[in-house]
């Protein structure tokens, strides 16, 4: 007993070195990040590096938000990320309804064709979506980083799969009360499936705040640019700065960090329930 | 309000799962729907909601014709085996659902619904949610909320199989009593003969998509159609033997005769089955013996004896007096009552004596 609970302290010793060593690894970026922000020229260029810098001062955060605007930036992305993740919520779950509880012809068919679709590489998207944003005129715009977004099949497949686990006998028993399907969908269904959503929500919001190829393709002008795309180009544009680069990417980062900490048990239930990749 | 079923079937793609049934239900009673696994009294059950629509006959409620209504007109309570209850809603908001569908408005709602918990009693735990709640506590709410908008009909299906053996008698009494004092036509889907047989006032007994006999719990007993009637009613079993008539008697698989008066009339060499309730036979009797047999196993049981007493290849439950004191080996002679013994064609299974 005394050697297995000496076998048992040694072994998680060890679990917990390897441990803060995947946390230094993971936090080490951020550290960098964070730090650099306040740092001064001299200061981050030296070598050995400066650990903390000597004074924490806004300096470089004024100069980076005056260097670019990263305050139309910041709202062009809040815009395309409220419009997209809302009016995908909804279709995702009237998709996820039909595709769960209501009987049609060729159901099983559709659904099975819209999941093949998702083995298309987002990169050949793009393509089709260029071309449709250019016919529709919309190009340039903030539309045209709403609405190839406002729908998503792998967000309608983890809702689906909620749906499907939910007795049929609710449903009946709402419809024997004279329940229509609208009602029954929105008043029992999506209550009930509420931490499902949330995790559809935040893990949609996380990557319409950082996506980054569609925004550099579909607009161009200074005004539209999204953060990350507007994080790039003022890393390209505006020369070897380091210091107002790290500046720039901790105020870009920094509602998502909130975000996270705000909902981080949602989001590592979500993931560890679905498998679903970030 | 009456319930009047006719020719109903409900056919699948492969197999029929109601045939050609017909009965009539009385206003205020208490129905049970019984039956083996499979026998297609949830089909029935199904049909009556309007959740499933018959392939061929009528059902009426009272003297409307319902058959093809959509659920929701049709004015029925149902009840889910598994309660149904919305795990996101408080016992009241669950119990108002319905009336909020109705578009009742919210202080009648209220009203209504604390009073129908107040039947069921759970008026205490008004705010708990369904997780919070015993399995008997739901099935209260399940009761509440699909009589709160006053249904014509209230349809339970298989009500007590989620719940302990203890729990289970007191939730039959309860819905016993419920049904009373609402006075509600109720019918319940189960397939324990003994919960059929304590509270309802009529059973329908199903087998294999067929009406095998709708009758009050005592006449099904003391009066089978069928030998899968007299089969399925009784604890224990009733006793089963197989044998031909010869002059007037009947002689068992294996060689035993046995002289019952009733059957003297039979054909020669007609087969028939001998149905013998356990409590119908009497072991060494003052009255004259009908056969003979051995004492092949007894149990005691207190206050009686249950004895295994061969009879040609069969062995058959009797229940014998303690102070017999009867031993393995033994030959007893055997009398048979009139009620309890039933003779039905072997073929048929129908009812001969």
């Amino acid at each position: 007993m005394e050697k297995f609970k000496a076998n048992f302290k040694l072994s998680m010793v060890f679990v917990y070195i390897l441990l803060i060593f995947g946390a230094i690894i993971m936090i080490f970026p951020f550290f960098w990040m964070i730090t650099g922000a306040f740092k001064t020229t001299l200061e981050i260029n030296l070598f050995p590096p400066v650990w903390i810098p000597s004074s924490f001062n806004l300096d470089n955060f004024k100069y980076a938000l005056q260097a670019a605007p990263f305050a139309r930036y910041f709202i062009n992305s809040l815009i395309a990320m409220v419009g997209s993740v809302s009016v995908c919520t909804f279709t995702t779950i009237l998709a996820a309804f039909a595709f769960s509880k209501l009987k049609f012809p060729g159901r099983e068919v559709i659904f099975t064709l819209l999941l093949a679709l998702m083995m298309v590489p987002f990169e050949m998207l793009v393509i089709t979506n260029y071309q449709t944003v250019i016919s529709w005129k919309i190009y340039d715009t903030v539309w045209a980083l709403i609405i190839p977004f406002t729908s998503s099949i792998f967000y309608t497949y983890i809702l689906k799969g909620f749906f499907d686990s939910v007795s049929d006998s609710l449903y009946y028993s709402a419809r024997i009360d004279g329940c229509s399907n609208w009602k029954y969908l929105w008043r029992v269904l999506v209550p009930m499936a509420k931490p499902s959503l949330v995790t559809i929500i935040l893990l949609n919001a996380i990557s319409r705040w950082n996506s980054f190829l569609w925004p550099m393709i579909a607009t161009i002008n200074v005004s539209n640019r999204t953060l990350p795309f507007g994080l790039y180009a003022f890393v390209n544009e505006g020369g070897a700065k380091t210091e107002l680069m790290l500046a720039a990417s901790t105020i870009t980062v920094l509602p998502m960090i909130i975000l996270f900490l705000f909902a981080r048990k949602n989001i590592v239930n979500g993931v560890a329930r679905g498998g679903i990749k970030g | 309000m009456k319930v009047k079923i006719e020719n109903l079937v409900k056919r699948f793609s492969d197999n029929t799962a109601v045939d050609n049934f017909s009965c009539e239900i009385e206003s205020g009673e208490l129905i049970a729907l019984l039956g083996p696994s499979g026998c297609g009294k949830s089909t029935m059950l199904n049909m009556l909601s309007g959740i499933l629509m018959p392939t061929e006959g009528k059902i009426y409620f009272d003297d409307d014709d319902v058959t093809y209504l959509a659920p929701e007109k049709r004015g029925v309570g149902l009840v889910f085996q598994n309660y149904a209850l919305y795990p996101h809603m408080t016992v009241l908001e669950n119990i108002c659902f319905p009336l909020e569908i109705q578009k009742v408005p919210k202080e009648e709602r209220i009203a209504r619904a604390k009073k129908m918990a107040e039947l069921v009693h759970v008026e205490t735990m008004l705010d708990r949610r369904p997780g919070q709640l015993s399995g008997g506590q739901q099935q209260r709410v399940a009761i509440a909320r699909a009589l709160v908008k006053t249904p014509r009909l209230l349809l339970l299906d298989e009500p007590l199989s989620n719940l302990d053996a203890r729990l289970r008698i007191e939730m039959r009494e309860e819905i016993r009593r419920i049904q009373q004092e609402t006075g509600v036509t109720t019918i319940f889907v189960t397939h324990d003969q003994e919960e059929a047989m304590s509270i309802s006032d009529h059973i329908v007994l199903m087998k294999k998509a067929v009406l095998q006999q709708y009758a009050a719990p005592q006449e099904l007993y003391d009066e089978p159609m069928n030998s899968f009637v007299a089969d399925f009613l009784g604890n224990p079993p009733i006793n089963k033997t197989f044998g031909v008539m010869n002059r007037g008697k009947i002689v068992l698989d294996g060689g035993c005769e046995v002289a019952y008066p009733k059957a003297v009339d039979l054909d020669d060499g007609h087969r028939v089955i001998l149905s013998m309730r356990a409590e119908a036979i009497v072991v060494e009797g003052p009255s004259e013996a009908m056969a003979e047999g051995v004492i092949e196993q007894t149990y005691v049981m207190g206050k009686e004896v249950l004895a295994f007493v061969k009879l040609g290849d069969f062995s058959v439950r009797a229940y014998i007096p303690a102070e017999l004191q009867l031993t393995k080996g033994q030959t007893v002679k055997l009398s048979l009552k009139n009620k309890g013994v039933f003779v039905f064609d072997e073929e048929t299974g129908e009812r001969l004596k």
